[in-house]
């Protein structure tokens, strides 16, 4: 089957983004095909370059970035819930005149009709709220 | 005030949004509606459901924060824009607020449990917020 | 069957009684992060006739000691058992 993932919650301020993250790797474990994993709300914070956990601590967008790599799963994040939030890649810190820029790389900033499309293309879409 | 017990076959939709945030509580009202307007302005047929605090969004009088955040309800002025026309609300949210679907900033369908569960199998996807 | 996940405490938040509002008899619960607090004993009433319907992920239960204290009405179930239940259900609702 073809899943997809919508995350709501930051990691760490709740369990959300570890759910997520666990049943992500479940679903692959088990012979599925995971399409992406949707950062809506707080979730874009899973996308923070400069989050540095403890080194004892559940790696969160690391885990985020192996999916990617391991398993080419898209990792999406709503623009306009990014942006508020202070999540930002290079090309919107350009035009929106800030000194830096947060999104870690294999996160790509998209629009709500991604999300939107995603629910209704994939078998089944899973929410993980906060 | 009127509840529906059974929604009909006009309901179906492709996609049920359940709003259950109340306004000017953080941003999850508005991300949940923002949600719908791109799926109906993408071509979809969307439906709401207010529940729980979320149907205080439906509340008439409703105006500005204190740092002049809009909260939702010009939003809910733009549904039917975007030919969002299937709204509903669980009642026992709405007695619990002392609210009729009578009296709201929106035309709502007030619905029971049987009529939530109804729409939760209409639409071929659902999403909570 | 839809499957319903509920993340919080039932004396938290009261999500739990939208969250049974909204299902049907053929409907299936599931219990996770917060929400396994409901597994108690204790907690046994909120969940009226969900008998062989309520799950509990145990990777959630464990890490708050609560496997041996979950109620003998609850299955539990681990992460790659609550893929299985996703794939046999129409479509999954989240409570949180």
């Amino acid at each position: 089957m073809r899943y997809a993932i919508l995350l709501l919650g930051a990691p760490y301020s709740s369990q959300a983004a570890h759910s997520a993250l666990r049943f992500a790797q479940a679903v692959i474990a088990r012979g599925h095909r995971l399409e992406a994993v949707f950062f809506y709300a707080d979730g874009v914070h899973n996308a923070a370059s400069l989050a540095t956990p403890p080194q004892d601590e559940p790696q969160i967008v690391d885990g985020w970035v192996d999916l990617q790599r391991d398993h080419d799963v898209r990792l999406e994040v709503c623009i306009a819930a990014a942006l508020r939030r202070g999540i930002i890649d290079a090309a919107e810190a350009a035009r929106h005149g800030k000194d830096g820029h947060s999104l870690a790389p294999p996160f790509t900033l998209t629009g709500l009709g991604q999300l939107i499309d995603l629910g209704v293309d994939c078998d089944r879409l899973i929410t993980f709220g906060a | 005030m009127t509840v529906t017990t059974s929604v009909d076959e006009g309901a179906a939709g492709e996609l049920l949004v359940i709003l259950r945030h109340g306004p000017h509580s953080g941003i999850a009202l508005k991300e949940g509606l923002d949600a719908a307007l791109v799926a109906a302005a993408f071509g979809r047929r969307v439906s709401l459901l207010f529940m729980g605090s979320g149907v205080a969004a439906l509340m008439p009088g409703q105006g500005k924060g204190p740092l002049d955040q809009k909260g939702t309800l010009p939003t809910l002025d733009m549904l039917e824009m975007y030919d969002i026309d299937r709204c509903y609300a669980d009642s026992a949210s709405l007695e619990a607020l002392d609210m009729s679907a009578d009296a709201l900033v929106i035309d709502v369908t007030a619905v029971d449990s049987g009529g939530v569960a109804q729409l939760m199998a209409c639409h071929s996807l659902v999403m909570t917020f | 069957m839809i499957l319903h996940t509920l993340n919080r405490s039932p004396l938290d938040s009261s999500v739990y009684l939208q969250a049974l509002a909204a299902m049907t008899e053929a409907d299936c619960l599931l219990l996770i992060e917060d929400g396994v607090l409901g597994c108690l004993p204790a907690q046994a009433g909120r969940w009226p006739q969900l008998t062989g319907r309520l799950f509990a992920l145990r990777e959630d239960l464990a890490s708050r000691g609560l496997v041996d204290a979950c109620s003998d009405s609850i299955t539990v179930i681990d992460i790659q058992e609550f893929v299985a239940l996703t794939e046999q259900a129409t479509k999954v609702v989240s409570w949180y």
